[in-house]
This record gives C-alpha cells, structure tokens and sequence, in this order.
C-alpha cells in the first residue's frame, strides 16, 4: 500500500486532462487525503497542450513531489512538450493513448526504463461506453480510481455532481465511461500493486484552496476590507476571490484602470484608515514601484503581494521564479525600508498574509508578500487553518489627549507614532511624499531627513528579532546546511527527509522574513556548518546574493540556482547535497556557482 | 477684483454696514500680511515692510471700527459675512512679484485704496438708511486719506529704477 | 482677539479652511487666488475641516492641501485620483477633494481622469492650468500652445496643446467647468457648485504662472478677455454646444459651467455603499472564512 502517489497527466486542453485532475485532488481531499496539484499550459488561451500533476498522500505534502509514479500521456506531443516538469523515472507507471501506434517498447522516453508501460485504448473506450471520445478524461479518472483505489466513490459522484447541469444523459454517459476505466484497471492489474493507504483522516477533514484564494481568504481575516488592482497572471485570483467575497464584510474592491491604480487606491483606502492591499506580479511589480515609497514616507500600512512569474519584462506568466526578491527589497529611490515575506505553502499563506497586515499596521509600512505562481495557482488539501491561532492587529491611532495637539509623524522610542485618519477630529494632517517634519509639514532640512530616515528604519528593527518568522529543520547540530524560501523551501523539506534516510544529516533553514535581513539568525544558524546550498529558483542565485550582502556565509555555502519555469525536485536537491557532503571531506564539490 | 454677493445696500443696516467694514479692513489686512510673508519668502525685504506697515494701517482701521459696532451694539448677532465680500481694499494677488521694490508696493497699495474708494462710491447711491449713507461717506472719504498716505509714503522714496529681478539668481527647480 | 466680532449664525469662514503653512509659490501666482476661492467655497459648503480629505499629485499647484486645514495627501507625479478614489471608496462620507497642474491631470496622469469620469465618483477635481512646468523651471507642458518656446522646446514645440474640457467632456463626465484665478469670486462659485455636485467634478482653472509664464501680466489679459458661459446665453445641460464651446480652449476664455448632466449616473461610492449594504446583510464572521473550503 502506498502513502504517496504522483500522478502527472498531459494531453491538449480538448482533452480535459486538468479538469480530470482537479476532479480527483478534490475527491481525494473530500475522502480525507493531502494532496497539491499543480497545472502547467502552453501558451494558447483555449487548446494548447496542458498538464497537470497530482499528488495525493496520507501525510501532509509540501511540495508537488519529484520523478512521477504515474505517468498519463494522452497524446505523446504535448506530453513531451513538458519535459522536465513531468519527469519519469525506473519506479515510474507509464499509461498511455493506445490509438498513438506507439508499442510499450518504443514510447518517446530516453535514458529510462520506466517500471511498467501500459497502452490503454481512452479514446475507444470514451467512443465506445460514454458516447464521445470528449469523456475520456472520465475514463483516466475510472482507471486511476480503479488501479490506485483513490477515492472511487467521490469521483463518480462529483464526476455527476460536476455534470448534473449538461442533463442526465451526459451525467450517464460519463458514469459509463467511468465504469469502463473502473473495470478496465480491474482486466488488466498492474503487475505491483500500487493501491494506496486510506486517508489517516476522516472524511470532510481538508480544505482544498490555491495559494490566491488562501491569500485572499486571510487577507479578510486580517481586516482587509480593500483591493485595488489590475488583472494580471498569475495573480489575478487573489481579486477575482475579493470581488465575490469582500462586499459581505463591508469592504470593496476596484479592477483599477492600470497597476499604478490600483495601488495608488489601496494607497488611499489606507490614508483613509482602512485596511487594504494590492495583488501583482512582476510586470505590474515594477509599475507600483513608486507607490510603495510613497507609503513608505507617508508611513501607511499596505500589503502589495508578487505572485512571482518568470521575468524580466513579460517574461514567463504563467511559470514560478523566485527572481523577484531583489526587487522586492531594493526597489526604491531612497532608503525606502519595506519588510517582505514570502509563504511556503498554500497552507502557511494563510499565516503570512495575516502576518503581512499585523506588520504593516503595527509598523505603519508597506509589506510585501513574495508568493509564486507555484503557491499561487496549485491546488492544495489540507487541514484547515486554526484561524484562532492568529491575532489582528491594527494600527496604532491618536488618543483624545494626543488629538488636543496632534503630531503625525511625532518621534517616539519605537520609531511609530499614532495615526489618525479623515474623519478625526483633531487628527488633521498633511501626508505626503515630500520630506516632512513631526508635523507633516514639509522640510528640506538635511538634519530632519535623516531623522525621519532613522524613524522609517528604526521601527522595522524588532522585526529581525522575530524568530517565529524562521524555521529551522532536521538536524541543528548537522555540519551540512540548507537555506531556501517560498515554493522551493518545500522541495527542500522533502530533500531533507530523503538525504535523511540515505544517511545525510543536514539541516534546513527557511526564512519567511526576506527582509530586513535577520543577521543574528543567519549567523546562529550558521554555527558549525562547514558546507551548504542556497536553493532558489533565480539566475543570479539572489537570495544567497542577499545574504552575502548582509551575513558573513560560511565559504562552504554555495549558491544552488537556475531560471524558474520548472521548479526543482527534491531529488535535484539530494543530489546537490550529497554533492556538499565530499565538500565536508575537503573535496571539490560541483555545485554551480551563481553566474555573473 | 472687487465683489460683493448677496448684500443688499437699499436694506443695509447700520450694524451691518459697520460689520462690513470692518470685515473689509479684515481682508485687507489679511491680503497685507499674506504679501508680507510672500515677500519675506522671497527675498524682497523691502516691499515686506511696506506691506507690514499697510497690513498695521488696516488693523487700526479696523480695530476703529470694531470699537464702534461694539459700543453700539454689543453682542447682536452678525449677520453679514466674509463670503459677502471679496477683495474690496485688499490688493490683487497678481500685483506681487518677487523682488518688486518700494516703489511697485506702493503702487498696488495706492491701486487698492482707490479700488476701495471706488466701491465706497459705487454702493453710496443704493443706500437708503441715513446713517449707513454717512459712515459709507465717511469711509469713502477715508479712503482717499489712505490714498495721500501711500502717496505720501511714494513720495518719499528716492526716484528709483524698477530693477525687479535683473540681478537676481535664477528660479530653482524642486 | 478680545473685541472679536460676534460670530455670524453661520459655522464656518474662510480661515477655518487656512493652514499655519505659508505657501511658497512665487508671488504674484495664480494660485493663491484658487487657493482664496477654496477657502470661501469650504466656508459655503460648510463641513469641518477633519471631514475633508484633499489630496494632490506634484507640480507647484499640488502643494495646496498643505495650505489648507483639511486632511491632506501630497502624493506622487500625476497619481492623485486613483488615491483620491481610494479614500472616497473607503469612506464615502468624506468630502474629497483632488488638485494638481495641467502635467499632473494631463501628461503623467492623463489616463487616470477618464476612468474617474466613467465611474461618476463624487469628488471634485480642480486642475490649475498654466501652460507650463513651472516647479522643474519652465519646460513644455501637454497644455502649452503649439509653437511655445521653452527650455525643453526652444526652437518652438512641434505639437497642439492638450484641450481639457473637450478630452473631459469627451469622456462623458457629468460636471465640467473652467474658472481663472482673475476671477476669484466667480472661481469660488465654481469650486461650490462642483463640490455640491453629486458625482465626478471637473474644474480646469486658468491660474498663470508669473515666473514662466508667456505674459508676466496674464491675470490682467485674462481679466480683460474672459467671457462668462452665462452672458453667451449658454444651457449647462446642453453637452453638444459644451463641447462646441469647449472647441475654443486655447483661444477664448470661456468661465462658467460648460456641462452640468441633469441626469447623472449614481456614484460608484453610493453604489459601493449599497452593494456592502445587500451582500453585507449576512454579516459572516471572519474567523470562519475558510469554511466554505472544506471538502464535504
């Protein structure tokens, strides 16, 4: 029995293949199971090739899991057209369009011997029980029910369920044509037997979210009651989510003219004391720019989130990169601090946005939220979020007594001073993005722009000392190192594990604070280690280039990056490290330097 | 540019006609220390004190005047108001310039005092109530005491050439 | 002031719209005239200054909020109306006020007005036009006649001035009118009518710029040519001869309200209100948000 299943499925967008996947990571989530599914298109808006891959466990998954066990090619084209995000392995089940003339002994796979290959007739099938080849993704998903015993009740039942609308006939049609996949897998066994476990956890005991409607979900929690933005991919869920959900709670949303816009808005809801946010990537990124000094100066609270895409420019929409963190710290005219963090999961989205609203009200600073488009758009079960967990913080605003003679950006021992808004009686002030004095009024006076520099700096300070934002794993006593952040940070979860039982000890280190950089943290966590890897999904490696800014890294920590589009697997990662590990005996280890 | 709104001069009362007075020399005085400091600002030291001097001037009128309505009235309610008025004796915003010299001052004061006058004289011919008719003469007739001052004032000053900013430095960019 | 006048059965005056800061435009700027008609159309819409939210982008013109005791926001190049928008949207029951110079609301910032117009958001929008960029020291500005010779066009500009009223009539906004610092009494009313105007209110004020301006004497020209869209006999609710009159920007100084919809569209701001109102019924705890996630 197994505890884990990774199912890769490609075919054109005709061909269903990520509505089937989707079918069955929610079956599997309403049963009980974990699970994260991720989706990978071509470029076209409707019919290019498309991919998914599922992964299913008992346990909770942090990432969409490395080599496949399942490979599901309905035309070999496209599934090619994925390479090395949907690799295959010797442990590999290969189950493919039988009508492509291909034999088991000839599929268009080099350099492996996958473990079993099976030609199965989908589109015949599809023809022959359900009406319409159109349904053969219903017969993938009978066959994985039938071969893996995943979740077989629930997907005939959403499977109806997701058709009732189309009329009984086609809901029938489909039943058939699950049935035909169901009873085909029990004609012809596999030759192991790859059933999985059932769920450790009941029925209806997952949540099934993707990292934007997690992000938007918690921006609501947090007290978020304004979006303004512009659509762009692959963020744009996080305001299609608001703009169903936030008018409930008395918030609103603008689809802005353009990306400077729609922060400039959010930019004013919070003048106005509400709390608000921004959602973006790259491009879009680098237009709000401006804006976010603008609330750095000002000293309004705003949460801006980057669902990272590959760049520069257009770039990659819809791939993972982390090569936005540079930009997300240093981005700025001026010494325009602004703290970033980044989740890891779809699961601990939630816990950062909160986080993002907590800091940006409490220090009265923009935040930004360094997602990827991996956390964004993937699909993941898993257990609810404990909300009450988690407090709400909210700015701090003018007593009556501070209201008798109100100085806005008053100089106090933590660098914060109390807010008022329109509205206050009192509270009047001027905010603006020219320098200004304790008064707001402006000044250019040199000796009071290194003041208020002081002031904008100083309050991030505690921040650096907040180790809840750093999570160490494995073994802390362990010479061999890990650093690594966002949707990689779960590659490297998993690598560890595997390193583990091969006998590697190591230890991980993920920061969800990016910035300020947390020195003391790094340098602690340093302690002992003689070799190690920066794993980031960026050219230029820029995390480890942060930290080199910042941290005196140990001379064994090596930089493990490349471009983002495929994201890494924990096998690439145990194989670096074990790479680290002949550092340790005073061998040269082959990890690539970041290029220049 | 002198305006009024909503004042009716047939039905005017004596209460009211002080209060306007004095609401005039208010503005003037007002218009007076906004050049002041503009002038201060800029560099041109001294039309600031010419204009300090004018902006003293309008606060003794008025201080003259809010004397009288006191005493004549107390506390009675006000019943006109500043939005009735608009630059009755106050000077033109467009008469200051940077580095204007003595002289220019003078000559948008002089410029305001006979503006003023000028509204004296217009509004005399509507006024219906006696007493309101000799205080508007009255002020009428002081405006050209103010006038003999300026000119008084312009003909101390040494014939002078209207530099303006001819030897000044540049405007700076921000 | 220990003889002050009794206060007048009215709440608010000109001065309790005026801030301690001094305003460093140059003397003799049209901008303190729009400043002054500020002042009054405040004191005649009579809400509190801590009830007023006025913000502006940058230019010489965008410094006004600071000169005023309202709330204020001096924001960056050309983006005051989206955050204008954000405060409205936030808290519909300010009073928002937007200003800035022809290169904030027209060059950097153009593409902002028409979207502000199509939404029929309830603030006023008041842009001093002076043909020029004064703040950076004289160069071309969108408004600037065609042929002007600047700094950054000193063989002449090769191109035609943006025409406000037209673009803003064009976009089909609802309130569009044009005032001048030479006529303060007449801006004043301007500023209230638009103010009191329920929905997006464009005001193009011709305020020259004595520093770079063509003619240092401009208020005096202007004061002498304008004509009163009233005294043509003009029907604010006809938008055709609007914009036919709107044609003549750039050559006759028309003040007054060139267009005043009878019928406006709703504010978003209202409608904002009344969406949070019917969806808001429910009132859902937001601890409880994830809910609707869980696989049943």
């Amino acid at each position: 029995m197994l505890d884990n299943l990774v199912i890769g499925m490609a075919g054109s967008g005709g061909d269903g293949i990520v509505s089937a996947g989707e079918t069955l990571v929610a079956a599997a989530a309403t049963e009980g199971y974990y699970g994260i599914m991720t989706k990978s298109f071509g470029s076209q808006i409707r019919g290019g090739e498309s991919s998914c891959r599922v992964r299913i466990s008992s346990g909770p998954v942090l990432n969409p899991g490395g080599t496949l066990d399942v490979a599901v090619a309905l035309n070999w084209p496209d599934f090619l057209k994925f390479g090395a995000e949907l690799p295959v392995g010797g442990n590999t089940v290969v189950i493919y369009e039988a009508k492509s003339g291909v034999t088991a002994d000839k599929i268009p796979i080099v350099g492996v011997t996958p473990a079993e290959v099976v030609a199965v007739p989908f589109g015949e099938l599809a023809k022959k029980m359900g009406g319409t080849d159109k349904a053969k993704n219903t017969v993938v998903l009978g066959l994985l029910a039938g071969w893996f015993d995943v979740a077989r009740e629930t997907l005939i039942k959403n499977v109806a369920k997701k058709l009732a609308k189309k009329g009984p006939e086609v809901v029938a049609a489909a039943e058939r044509a699950f049935n035909a996949g169901v009873a085909y897998a029990a004609e012809h066994p596999l030759k192991s037997d790859m059933r999985m476990a059932p769920p450790k956890d009941g029925r209806g005991t997952k949540i099934l979210t993707d990292g934007n409607d997690m992000c938007a979900a918690a921006a609501i929690f947090a007290g978020c009651r304004f979006f303004g933005g512009y659509p762009i991919t692959p963020s744009t869920e996080v305001m299609q989510y608001l703009s169903r959900e936030i008018w409930k709670y008395g918030g609103a949303v603008l689809q802005a003219e353009d990306e400077i816009a729609g922060v400039g808005a959010a930019v004013g809801a919070s003048f106005a004391g509400v709390k608000s946010m921004t959602a973006t990537s790259g491009p879009g990124m680098s237009l709000k720019t401006e804006m976010i000094g603008l609330a750095s100066i000002a000293e309004l609270p705003l949460v801006v989130v980057n669902v990272q895409r590959g760049g520069p420019s257009t770039g990659m929409p819809t791939k993972p990169e982390q090569a936005d963190l540079f930009q997300a710290c240093f981005s700025a005219h001026g010494d325009g601090p602004r703290p970033v963090l980044a989740p890891t999961t779809v699961a601990d989205t939630f816990g950062m946005t909160v986080e993002a609203f907590n800091i940006a009200e409490e220090y009265q600073t923009p935040v930004i939220l360094l997602s990827d488009q991996e956390i964004g758009q993937r699909k993941e079960a898993c257990t609810p979020v404990d909300t009450a967990k988690y407090k709400v913080v909210e700015r701090l605003r003018p007593t009556p007594a501070e209201l008798e003679d109100y100085t806005r950006f008053r100089f106090t021992d933590t660098g914060v001073s109390p807010v008022s808004q329109p509205g206050m009686l009192g509270g009047n002030y001027l905010a603006a993005g020219i320098e200004h004095n304790e008064k707001g009024d402006p000044t250019a006076s040199g000796a009071m722009h290194g003041k208020m520099n002081d002031k904008r700096h100083k309050k991030l300070v505690p921040l650096v000392h907040r180790r809840d934002l750093f999570h160490v794993e494995g073994d802390p006593a362990a010479p061999l190192a890990l650093i690594s952040w966002g949707s990689t940070a779960g590659v490297c979860r998993e690598a560890l594990a595997i390193a583990r039982r091969r006998g590697i000890s190591a230890k991980l280190l993920v920061p969800y604070l990016l910035f300020p950089v947390a020195e003391e943290v790094y340098h602690e966590f340093f302690i002992g280690v003689k070799a190690g890897l920066v794993v980031e999904l960026s050219h230029q490696g820029q995390l480890y280039r942060l930290l080199r800014m910042y941290v005196d890294v140990p001379r064994g920590i090596r930089s493990m990056c490349r471009s983002g589009a495929a994201p890494y697997l924990p096998e690439d990662v145990v194989r670096e490290l074990r790479a680290a590990t002949l550092g340790l005996q005073g061998e040269t280890a082959e990890t690539r330097q970041p290029q220049e | 540019m002198t305006t009024t709104r909503g004042i009716d001069f047939a039905h005017l009362s004596l209460k009211d006609a002080l209060d306007l007075a004095v609401l005039v020399e208010e503005e003037a005085q007002e218009r007076y220390d906004e050049f002041t400091h503009q002038m201060k600002t800029h560099d041109t030291p001294e039309a600031a004190s010419f204009f300090a001097f004018m902006s003293r001037n309008e606060k003794k009128h008025g201080d003259e005047l809010r004397a009288r309505r006191l005493e004549l009235f107390g506390d009675a309610p006000r019943s006109v108001e500043r939005a009735m008025i608009f630059d009755i004796e106050a000077p033109d915003y467009d008469q200051a310039r940077a580095f204007m010299s003595a002289r220019q001052a003078l000559t948008a004061a002089l410029a305001s005092e006979t503006k003023a006058h000028a509204f004296f004289v217009a509004a005399l011919p509507a006024i219906q109530d006696p007493k309101v008719k000799a205080l508007f003469a009255e002020l009428r007739d002081e405006e050209i005491e103010h006038q003999k001052l300026v000119q008084a004032e312009l003909a101390k000053l040494p014939p002078s050439e209207d530099l303006g900013d001819a030897f000044a430095d540049e405007p700076v960019a921000h | 002031m220990s003889n002050a006048l009794p206060v007048v059965d009215k709440k608010f005056e000109p001065k309790d719209f005026k801030s301690d800061l001094k305003p460093i435009w140059c003397p003799g700027c049209g901008d303190f005239g729009v400043l002054q008609s500020l002042y009054r159309a405040l004191a005649a819409i009579g809400r509190p200054a801590h009830e007023i939210a006025f913000v502006s982008g940058i230019g010489c013109s965008s410094r006004i909020p600071g000169y005023t005791t309202a709330y204020g926001f001096n924001t960056v190049h050309g983006r005051a109306l989206p955050i204008a928008q954000g405060i409205k949207i936030a808290n519909p029951s300010l009073l928002v006020l937007c200003a800035g110079g022809d290169g904030d609301g027209f060059s950097i910032g153009g593409g902002h007005v028409a979207h502000a117009v199509r939404r029929n958001i309830d603030l006023t929008y008041i842009v001093m036009d002076n043909q020029i960029y004064g703040l950076t020291k004289g160069q071309l500005s969108p408004t600037s006649p065609r042929g002007l010779k600047t700094v950054t066009s000193s063989l002449g500009s090769l191109e035609d001035p943006v025409n406000p009223l037209l673009y803003v009539l064009g976009y089909g906004a609802s309130f569009v009118a044009q005032g001048t610092a030479a006529d303060l009494p007449g801006l004043a009313a301007i500023i209230e009518e638009g103010i009191r105007f329920p929905g997006f209110a464009f005001i193009n004020v011709q305020s020259p710029c004595v520093t770079y301006g063509e003619d240092e004497w401009q208020i005096k020209e202007q004061r002498a040519r304008m004509k009163s869209l009233e005294s043509l006999g003009h029907d604010p609710k006809d938008q055709l001869h609007a914009m036919d009159l709107a044609r003549a920007y750039g050559k006759e100084l028309y003040t007054g309200v060139f267009y005043r919809n009878p019928a406006p569209s709703p504010t978003y701001d209202q409608l904002v209100l009344e969406r949070q109102k019917e969806k808001g019924a429910s009132a859902p705890d937001p601890a409880r948000v994830l809910d609707s996630l869980i696989q049943r």
